[in-house]
């Protein structure tokens, strides 16, 4: 690839932003950069693996949280000497990382092999289900979390420090943006976008389809490891409610208020969530009209409609529409290349399946 | 090895064997029983009305479909039971009746992709200098089809016909020794289906082809020999010219339609 093509304005822009996110701590680092900025980062990181498997895979995943709170347990398992709870293994921070990343991706190439047979609502049930056990595995099995969870959670260093955890949730979030977005056209990419449009023609070209379904959710296993990770350093402890079904709703509404075919939707949702999960109740009077603190989820619900009816492609589609209608004077491709073979395309010749 | 031409037999070596197959969907029979040997290099068009198995004959060549019974041998290899997936690299490509291509990508990854399923480096997530040569058979394929202008367009983008072109696209970008094409003229105007006929002469010499058409003039251009199917059964096998003097034929297939 050479330096002309990589100087694209989208690459730009995120440079730039990439650039100001690290200087922001300079000018404050207190609450918003390391309370509110990190904790929208890492549900980025993890709603980007939604992104990514729905829209270039066709798998709307509902364990993504899952390989989050698989991997931060894990971490906390190893890494603590003594605590309540856990096996308290006591092993070097590093390696404690390593050990659950480890374990996270066997775990997610394990339930992606047995999930990649199947597609469209029997995939999201069936990672559903795979939610639920995870749940209730670190809520009942008490050698290794138990409803308590595991506490006390220190991160290695340099990342005990809040500045330097946010700095790593910018670098990592950064890393897997462009890692996802150069995976699209790699041979598996591309594959895996095919596998999406039509698993039986993919077959038929010769492609191991339940292979790169497999692959692609180990890939997101992963990523959201790498997220839990992050998320238990951030908040030095996790417990079994915070991978239940709610949780787990919350992350895939981050990913579709964003825009569920842009991967800088993951982000931009995850920061609009947390926005309103912080400070909604300090929203003048807001408690006079009823909405309470046990009532925020009302709120992100008509957030969430509301994006919904404007824009099926979330908040990033609302961006682009508004940026194409303003500096959108010269017409796309498309708009002059229409198809002149027959007036009305058919539709039903698009193979597509439902 | 030019098929002769008197007898419809050819002197190449079976590519394809079909030993009494039947394909069975609950009570309906598909394929009733069905023996056909395709010899190398030649070309074949399988004819009969809606209904008749064709497209489950492609079916169980290209191993979408595993027959009920009987045996399918490709190049003297038992691939009864093989994955579909495996028979690109035997040499299999097929196109089907409903174009199905991969919509969300453009046209060129299209035919990359079916370049990237005969030859390999599937999973490749780094790109590698043969990439290129890959892509370039992908633009000549475009080419070939008449898409060459579209290789940036987005599958949903393309108008019916166009996808048609593809569908042909992708099953010559791979150079297949057995190809399978389920009625390539359908949705094509009659320019195109010239233009497409034109395409199919132009196949290498020993490869072998099978063709379901409706198309009379497609099919008897193209084709040496003539395969009738009707009711999931072969009821009749010759050169053209025997099949349009074949009463039978008529009766079953044609109809009141003159064959011109
Ligand atoms: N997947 C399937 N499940 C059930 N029945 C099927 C299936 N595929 C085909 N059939 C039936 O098998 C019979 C043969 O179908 P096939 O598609 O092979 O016919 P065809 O000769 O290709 O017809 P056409 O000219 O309409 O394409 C038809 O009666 C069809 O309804
Ligand atoms: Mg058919």
């Amino acid at each position: 690839m050479t330096a002309r093509r990589l100087l694209t304005p989208a690459n730009a822009a995120l440079a730039v932003l990439v650039v100001l996110l690290l200087a922001l701590p300079a000018i404050n680092s207190g609450f918003f950069v390391t309370f509110v900025l990190t904790q929208a980062l890492i549900y980025g990181l993890i709603a980007v693996t939604i992104v990514f498997l729905t829209s270039h895979g066709g798998m709307i995943s509902l364990a993504q949280l899952l390989f989050a709170g698989i991997a931060g347990f894990m971490f906390g398992n190893a890494a603590l000497e003594s605590g309540a709870r856990g096996l308290n293994l006591g092993w070097p921070p590093w390696v404690a990382v390593l050990f659950a990343l480890a374990v996270t991706t066997a775990v997610a190439f394990l339930l992606g092999a047995l999930a990649s047979r199947t597609t469209g609502i029997y995939f999201l049930m069936l990672t559903l289900v795979y939610g639920v056990i995870g749940y209730t595995f670190f809520a009942q099995v008490v050698t290794v979390s138990g409803p308590g969870g595991v506490t006390s959670i220190v991160a290695p260093e340099p990342f005990t420090d809040r500045v330097n955890l946010y700095y790593a949730a910018v670098v990592l979030s950064a890393l897997a943006y462009l890692a996802f977005r150069a995976i699209g056209r790699t041979n598996f990419g591309l594959a895996l976008q095919g596998v999406r449009d039509d698993p039986v023609r993919m077959s038929s070209l010769g492609f191991n389809v339940p292979l790169h379904r497999t692959l692609a959710f180990t890939l997101g296993g992963f990523v959201a490891g790498v997220a839990g990770l992050l998320n238990v350093w951030w908040r030095g402890q996790i417990d079994p409610a915070s991978i239940s079904i709610g949780p787990t709703l919350i992350v895939l509404i981050i990913a579709v208020i964003g825009g569920i075919s842009y991967f800088e939707g993951a982000w931009l949702g995850a920061l609009v969530y947390v926005l309103l999960d912080t400070y909604t109740d300090s929203i003048p009077l807001i408690d006079r009209i009823g909405l309470t603190p046990d009532r925020f989820n009302t709120v992100i619900g008509l957030m969430v409609l509301l994006i919904m009816v404007l824009s099926p492609e979330g908040l990033v589609g609302i961006l682009e529409r508004v940026r194409r209608g303003r500096g959108g004077a010269s017409p796309s491709e498309h708009s002059i290349e229409l198809p002149t073979t027959s007036p009305t395309p058919v539709q039903t010749g698009s193979g597509r399946e439902p | 090895m030019r098929p002769d031409t008197t007898t419809g037999a050819t002197s190449g070596d079976p590519v394809v064997e079909l030993r009494s197959v039947v394909v069975a969907f609950g009570g309906l029979l598909a394929l009733g029983g069905v023996d056909l040997d395709v010899a190398q290099g030649e070309r074949l068009a399988i004819l009969g009305p809606n209904g008749a198995g064709k497209t489950t004959l492609f079916n169980v060549v290209a191993g979408d479909l595993v027959p009920t019974e009987g045996s399918v041998v490709l190049k003297g290899v038992d691939c009864t039971h093989l994955p579909s997936r495996h028979r690109p690299r035997l040499g299999v490509g097929r196109t089907y009746q409903k174009a199905r291509s991969f919509p969300g990508l453009a046209v060129g990854d299209n035919l990359y992709l079916a370049v990237v399923g005969r030859h390999g480096r599937q999973r490749a997530l780094l790109p590698r200098s043969g990439d290129h040569s890959w892509r370039d058979r992908a633009a000549a394929a475009a080419e070939s089809v008449w898409l060459y202008d579209r290789l940036d367009t987005r599958v949903a983008d393309l108008s019916h016909g166009q996808k048609r072109q593809l569908e042909i696209g992708m099953a010559i970008v791979t150079e297949p020794d057995v190809l399978l094409l389920d009625e390539p003229a359908s949705g094509l105007s009659r320019g195109e289906r010239e233009r497409l006929t034109g395409l199919l002469d132009e196949l290498a010499a020993d490869s072998t082809l099978l063709l379901i058409e409706h198309d009379m003039d497609v099919a008897f251009k193209v084709a040496r020999r003539i395969v009738v199917m009707s009711d999931g059964k072969i009821v009749a096998s010759g050169t053209p010219e025997e099949i349009q003097a074949n009463a039978l034929v008529h009766e079953i297939y044609l109809g009141s339609e003159a064959l011109t």
